[in-house]
């Protein structure tokens, strides 16, 4: 490879960290830049329901420190935002009008809340989680709140409540089968579910969609479901699953659906421009159908398979084989999630 | 000192001086130069992204002025039906609008003010209407949906007499039949379609040309005959199964919805196709108890050819969009059991636009469903039986850039012309077909495109505008929505909300720009502006049009012949008009507007 490569990682996450670390392996002399919106390094997206609750702190979530990356002469870009790409000439602009050129781009930006456009209209009243700003400013709400309900739509609102359970918080569930992430949940998984949250201590654990939500003089939140069940919490938490984080991307020519397409090299459309881990988004025979993956592993390894495609290699991603994953003592098969 | 004569550029004739003047009024010009209409096209994206061309800055100034009679008028002057499109167009001015542009925010929501004047105008508004004298001549219109009723009306304003044929028992054709009523309540799409008949244009309803009444018996009687029979033959999928009970078209199911009908759709709806009538269709199934509705295309959300709002609406309702399949065939054995897929890839397409799509081999799976919706386009009904014309293709052949189709004083208009576009542009072509028959008529071009440059004033525009989010569109909920299908969804702005909407638009018809002659370079307007939009520049590159192209800058001072105002990176803020000591800037209104050659 020539001395002026640059590679530009855009996203600090696992998938970004192993590109970085595969390409820095293998090309010692290439420009590598990481670029995040985000002002923290490296850190367990995971545990950020028990950084929430207090129950870790924020040392605890660090993956790696800032002087690895100087180690590694990888410059480290924190706090920056992509604004958009110009595949054809190679050029990021960010938000603060600075363009960057690369030789060999990488989007690695992972994924962000979910809000179901029906909830659109209550997105004032709803918390989300899922980057450590998030975690950061939902904390001291959380310590001040009794009630909270959380509408669970995924996996990370399962530990989520486990982890306010241990807070000592009272707990109401909505639970969403139609549309629980990533799994698709059965009436009968649903009905298993729901028992043994209230096993465990949820105050309440119903099936159903929100309806409404009405603010109150005294600051509660009453949620009307549209099973006809109302609650009357401090907090509402939404935890819907993930979407890819992309919307720089779109207009720019780069094919996205719900994530950025991708080939089982991890290569976008345009040469040059690659794509892993959850924003990422591949056919899969085996489901014939096209997959985001999600969890920590998938994207480790999607990121060092694109960091040895970008050096040349011809690497390919084999769809996983289906693992069973036990969701509140329900064994479920599942491709992707291991671990949650 | 000002110029105070008035002149009309001639096109045939190069502009010099005053030499070609023929009116003075006030020191307002009028240019049919290549330049002027290169800027506006450049400098007004939005008027120029507008089929008809509605002169948008001036509407929205309107509704910030208060004047929402004036707004509702400036668009009907071009638009004939502003309620209507303020509900349903498909909004390409938005797309373009320079709000929107990298780094300015997200485009002023054009159409919903639109639909604010319509809606705030004083009840008992005078409509306005510059009527031609009576011709003595005849034109039957076939069709009464936007494109016929565009012609309807030019042609009645300009003095003929015009008698309009709909089949259908009630006028408006797609509006009427195909657009579901919580998009566009009837009773305002009626109000509309008088002020159309109020000019003399006769209506004959339920009666079909070709079926009731032969286009040749119309061609006699008539001195000339516009069909603007639209599209009304749907595309067949071409897919085994296609012929089971509970597979239809989406343009049958809207009319029949729309003619009272209630389909039992199941509860599982698949749509295919990704245009307005895929998403009509889906949401009118929810609406109808479906439980599940998928709209299933070919290629992805971004290259579907409707708007992020509609999209974001169909969402909200609940509805999904399946994006990478290809309908393969339809199972079941009385009726429809379920629909068989194939997932695509997407390739560069071979003409350099867009996106072709690949299916995946060995990729197909099985969707259970009740009901199969194909809405993938439809076809112009073409077959009159007594009078034989010209197709391309589908569509009625017209020659060369005109209206005139193989047979005499028959011309065709809008989407049986062009194939299925939208309302905006039918009513475009509409229009533009009337002129063309007047002109026949008078021997001569009575109106035509004009630019139009007025000196104006510093506007009370704040800095602080540019930064106003864009207001939400006040919304059923989805209980409320989904109750009855003659609910409308949208509520329209409130006056307040309308006020705080027009504040956002940058009023881009106004043209800043530097006298050079007075000007000291001094700088003042350089340092004050918000962006690079005040230039040195050496020259100024011509586009083959004859419109001015990009300003060619240069830091040399032995080679700066001038500073310009870029108006294309003018965000019309006004600091460098306040700060210029030599008062060397002016502002001048520019507008595209529409003007009668012999007024």
């Amino acid at each position: 490879m020539p001395k002026n490569d640059h590679y530009v990682i855009i996203g600090n996450g696992p998938a970004g960290n192993a590109a970085a670390d595969t390409l820095r392996a293998s090309d010692k002399l290439a420009r590598i830049s990481i670029i995040s919106d985000e002002m923290f390094t490296f850190y367990y997206r995971h545990r950020l329901p028990e950084f929430l609750t207090g129950a870790l702190d924020a040392d605890a979530l660090t993956v790696r420190p800032y002087t690895v990356y100087k180690d590694n002469n990888v410059r480290m870009r924190l706090g920056q935002c992509v604004e958009r790409i110009d595949p054809a000439d190679k050029t990021l602009y960010l938000k603060h009008m600075e363009k960057v050129h690369y030789t060999k781009l990488l989007i690695a930006t992972g994924g962000r809340a979910f809000t179901p456009p029906h909830l659109a209209p209550f997105r004032d009243s709803l918390c989300f989680m899922t980057r450590y700003t998030d975690a950061l400013q939902l904390k001291p709400r959380i310590q001040d709140a009794q009630s909270i309900l959380i509408l669970g739509g995924d996996l990370i609102s399962l530990n989520v409540q486990q982890q306010l359970l241990k807070a000592k918080k009272t707990v109401y569930f909505a639970l969403n089968p139609d549309s629980f992430w990533p799994l698709k949940l059965t009436p009968e998984m649903a009905a298993r579910i729901q028992k043994s949250l209230e096993k465990k201590g949820v105050a309440s654990c119903v099936a159903g969609d929100i309806q409404d939500i009405a603010c109150k003089k005294n600051g509660k939140l009453e949620v009307t479901l549209d099973s006809k069940c109302a609650f009357t919490v401090d907090l509402v938490g939404c935890f819907m699953g993930l979407t890819p984080n992309i919307e720089f991307i779109l207009g720019s020519g780069i094919d996205t659906e719900r994530g950025v397409l991708v080939d089982d090299r991890l290569r976008t459309n345009f040469p040059d421009v690659y794509a892993c881990g959850d924003c990422a988004q591949i056919y899969n025979p085996a489901l014939k159908d096209y997959w985001v993956s999600v969890g920590w592993h998938n994207a480790e390894l999607q990121g060092r398979t694109a960091a040895l495609n970008i050096l040349g290699d011809t690497k390919v991603i084999k769809p996983l084989k289906q693992g069973v994953l036990e969701v509140e003592g329900l064994k479920v098969n599942t491709s992707w999630w291991k671990k949650f | 000192m000002k110029e105070k004569r008035l002149y009309l550029r001639n096109e045939e004739e190069k502009f010099e001086g005053t030499a070609y003047a023929r009116q003075v009024v006030r020191d307002i010009r009028f240019s049919t130069d290549a330049r002027d209409f290169g800027y506006i096209a450049e400098n007004i994206p939005c008027q120029d992204a507008c089929p008809v061309y509605t002169n948008i800055p001036g509407y929205i100034r309107c509704i910030f002025e208060n004047r929402n009679g004036r707004s509702y008028e400036l668009n009907r002057m071009v638009n004939i039906l502003p309620g209507v499109l303020g509900r349903i167009c498909s909004r390409p001015c938005e797309a373009r609008c320079r709000h929107g542009e990298s780094d300015l925010g997200e485009p002023v929501k054009i159409c919903h003010l639109k639909r604010a004047a319509a809606d705030h105008k004083h009840a008992g508004h005078r409509i306005s209407e510059n009527l031609f004298a009576p011709s003595g001549k005849t034109v039957a219109v076939i069709g009464s949906g936007p494109s016929g009723l565009g012609a309807a009306h030019d042609l009645a304003a300009l003095g003929h007499k015009v008698a309009l044929y709909e089949s259908m028992p009630r006028p408006g054709g797609m509006l009427m039949y195909g657009i579901p009523e919580f998009r566009l309540p009837r009773d305002l799409l009626m109000l509309e379609i008088s002020n159309i008949l109020r000019l003399g244009v006769d209506l004959h309803s339920g009666v079909a040309a070709g079926r009731d009444i032969s286009l040749k018996d119309l061609l006699k009687k008539y001195d000339a005959v516009v069909l603007t029979t639209g599209t009304l033959s749907p595309n067949d999928l071409g897919i085994p199964g296609e012929s089971l009970p509970g597979v239809l078209s989406g343009l049958d199911f809207m009319m029949r919805v729309n003619q009272g009908e209630t389909p039992d759709v199941g509860e599982r709806v698949a749509i295919i196709g990704d245009g307005f009538t895929a998403m009509d269709c889906a949401r009118t199934c929810m609406r109808f108890g479906a439980r599940e509705v998928t709209v299933n295309i070919r290629k992805t959300e971004e290259f579907m050819p409707v708007d992020e709002h509609e999209i974001f609406e169909a969402k909200f309702e609940k509805v999904k969009i399946i994006g990478l399949v290809n309908s393969v065939r339809i199972l079941g054995k009385d009726r429809v059991e379920g629909i068989v897929f194939e997932r695509n890839r997407l390739e560069f397409s071979r003409t350099g636009a867009g996106r072709d799509t690949v299916p995946i081999g060995n990729s197909e799976f099985e969707v259970p469903c009740d009901t199969v919706i194909a809405a993938i386009g439809q076809n112009p009904a073409t077959d009159f039986n007594d009078v034989k014309f010209k197709l391309d293709g589908h569509r009625i052949f017209t020659k060369n850039g005109t209206h005139a189709t193989s047979v005499k004083n028959l011309f065709a208009a809008g989407d049986c012309n062009t194939g299925a576009s939208t309302v905006i542009a039918s009513i475009a072509q509409g229009r533009g077909c009337a002129h063309e028959v007047d002109a026949l008529f008078a021997g001569r071009k009575r109106k035509t495109m004009l630019v139009r440059f007025e000196p104006a004033e510093q506007t009370d525009r704040q800095r602080a505008w540019d930064f106003i989010p864009p207001v939400p569109m006040p919304a059923a909920d989805r209980s409320e929505r989904l109750a009855d299908y003659r609910n409308e969804v949208e509520q329209g702005f409130t006056p307040e909300q309308a006020l705080e909407e027009s504040k956002r638009c940058y009023l881009c018809y106004l043209k800043y720009e530097i006298n050079v002659d007075r000007c000291i370079y001094c700088f003042a307007c350089i340092d004050v502006a918000p962006r690079d939009c005040i230039k040195m520049i050496h020259d100024v590159a011509i586009k083959p049009s004859g419109a001015y192209g990009d300003f060619m800058q240069t830091r040399d001072w032995t080679d700066v012949r001038a500073i310009a105002i870029d108006n294309k990176r003018c965000i019309r803020c006004g600091k460098c008009y306040e700060v210029c000591p030599t008062q060397c800037i002016h502002i001048i209104k520019t507008e595209l507007i529409e003007q009668d050659l012999e007024a």
